[in-house]
């Protein structure tokens, strides 16, 4: 069980994290060449909308999790005494960790 | 022909260093190793491992010009001067061009290369396809060199966990033979964090395989019969 | 007995596919790096007309530029090459010569791209 966790679970976790960012980054774009938001309230409202809010919340949820693999993979490659190792994979943990909650409060707390 | 070749004997220096040399090629030397013969006969301290000569038994293996490869089926008329030979990278190195493969072949072994079939053996032998038997082309033919492992960074990087390119081409071998009954019990022991999981589809192996072989391809279809099994 | 190790990069051939996948690891670095700068551009963008005012004055400031080049090069960069171990994955251009061509793509196509950002910003 845990084995496959860190195997192709992660493996699996990278390739559909990666897939769903490429659809949002395109979805992204298209819209900021045909409608770019030319006010602040215009931006404020569309980003803030639901769909759009909760499509880029899973954007972010993605990205983190593209994030933790693939820095994870780059530690497991490089950083090998263990002690250094924990360090380096706790400090990008608290890192998401703490990015992620900066995200909810900005999309889902700071309405208004 | 100008040639630079590492040098190292434990006997007598403390450190590698490198040695030129300048031969006249013979009107019959066509590969690389030929050349490397006519060196010997100049200097017989200089070591290098060989056997079959043809390309067969993976012995001469080394780096040369940055590359790995077997000497013995290296043209010598597309080679930059002068060659810079070495022996394969990230390997220790016993004496010379000569390196220490311990590690390689307990990666090798570690994925059971062999048919693991508990069925009551038949009377003559295990039956296969042709369809079945050509599965195993392109796979097969792996001379356990080590050009693509000792190439390979992932391999440099972890080469005590992940089993390396060489090691998986083997495994995946035998996962598809249709004689072979471990096959889940493979791609169980491959699932961890290490073994398989840490090539990332450089695809050095692939370059520098002197029998075109495609270890990076072998891995790719490991990992897609994992995704097929866990769904 | 003393076993030395010959691992030297600068003496190890790099071909195209491990330049393009050297070029992926940097980049997925740097793009993770500046997740927190990204997090801290979109707080701007959404607080208020001030500091959404604010982060208009920056987008015209030239360090913004050069690291919006900069970001623009690390995310083609990388959103190429992993479309090209996507499609691997599943046996499109995994074999050598294919794969050789599509790492000089992503290679190419990365710089491309940020060209044409550089000459769309600047």
């Amino acid at each position: 069980m845990r084995k496959a966790v860190t195997g192709l679970r992660a493996w699996l976790v990278q390739r559909v994290s990666a897939i769903y960012m490429l659809f949002f980054i395109v979805f992204l774009l298209v819209h900021f060449l045909v409608d770019p938001p030319n006010s602040y309230l215009a931006w404020h409202d569309w980003a803030l909308s639901r769909g759009v809010s909760i499509a880029a919340s899973v954007f972010w949820v993605a990205l983190f999790a593209h994030a933790w693999v693939g820095v994870r993979d780059v530690i497991m490659d490089y950083v090998h005494p263990i002690a250094a190792r924990v360090f380096a994979l706790a400090l990008l943990g608290l890192g998401l960790v703490g990015a992620g909650a900066w995200v909810a409060r900005i999309l889902w707390l700071g309405r208004g | 022909m100008k040639l630079s070749i590492f040098r190292f004997n434990p006997e007598r220096d403390k450190r590698p260093y490198m040695q030129d040399y300048e031969v006249e090629i013979g009107p019959h030397d066509r590969m690389l190793l030929d050349v490397i013969l006519r060196i010997r006969a100049q200097d017989d301290s200089l070591t290098i491992r060989k056997s079959c000569r043809e390309g067969v038994c993976g012995s001469d293996a080394i780096n040369i010009n940055g590359r790995n490869g077997l000497a013995c089926i290296t043209p010598v008329g597309g080679l930059r001067e002068p060659v810079v030979l070495r022996p394969l990278p990230s390997f220790p190195v016993i004496r010379d061009l000569v390196v220490d493969m311990t590690q390689f072949f307990a990666q090798y072994h570690s994925i059971k290369p062999y048919v693991i079939n508990d069925e009551p053996a038949p009377e003559k032998e295990r039956l296969q396809s042709p369809e079945d038997r050509a599965k195993l082309d392109g796979l097969y033919e792996c001379i356990l060199c080590a050009c693509c492992t000792s190439q390979c960074p992932s391999s440099w990087w972890n080469p005590d966990k992940f089993v390396g390119p060489a090691g998986l081409l083997q495994a995946y071998r035998f996962i598809i033979d249709s004689r072979d009954r471990a096959t889940q019990e493979r791609l169980d022991d491959l699932n961890d964090a290490y073994r398989l999981f840490r090539c990332r589809t450089i695809m050095n192996c692939t370059e520098v395989c002197p029998k075109g072989l495609a270890p990076s391809r072998a891995i790719e279809k490991i990992r897609l019969m994992m995704v097929k099994n866990s769904l | 007995m003393r076993r030395p190790v010959f691992f030297n990069l600068t003496q190890i051939q790099m071909p195209v596919g491990a330049l393009t996948s050297i070029t992926h690891r940097v980049t997925g670095m740097l793009l993770a790096l500046g997740i927190p700068y990204g997090v801290h551009l979109l707080d701007l963008s959404l607080q208020s007309p001030q500091s959404f005012a604010q982060l208009t004055g920056v987008f015209q400031h030239w360090t913004f530029k050069a690291a919006a080049i900069l970001f623009i090069w690390a995310l083609s960069h990388h959103l190429l090459a992993g479309i090209r171990h996507l499609l691997s994955d599943i046996d499109i251009g995994s074999l050598l010569p294919a794969a050789r061509r599509s790492a000089w793509i992503v290679n190419v196509g990365g710089f491309a791209i940020a060209l044409l950002a550089a000459g769309v910003l600047l």
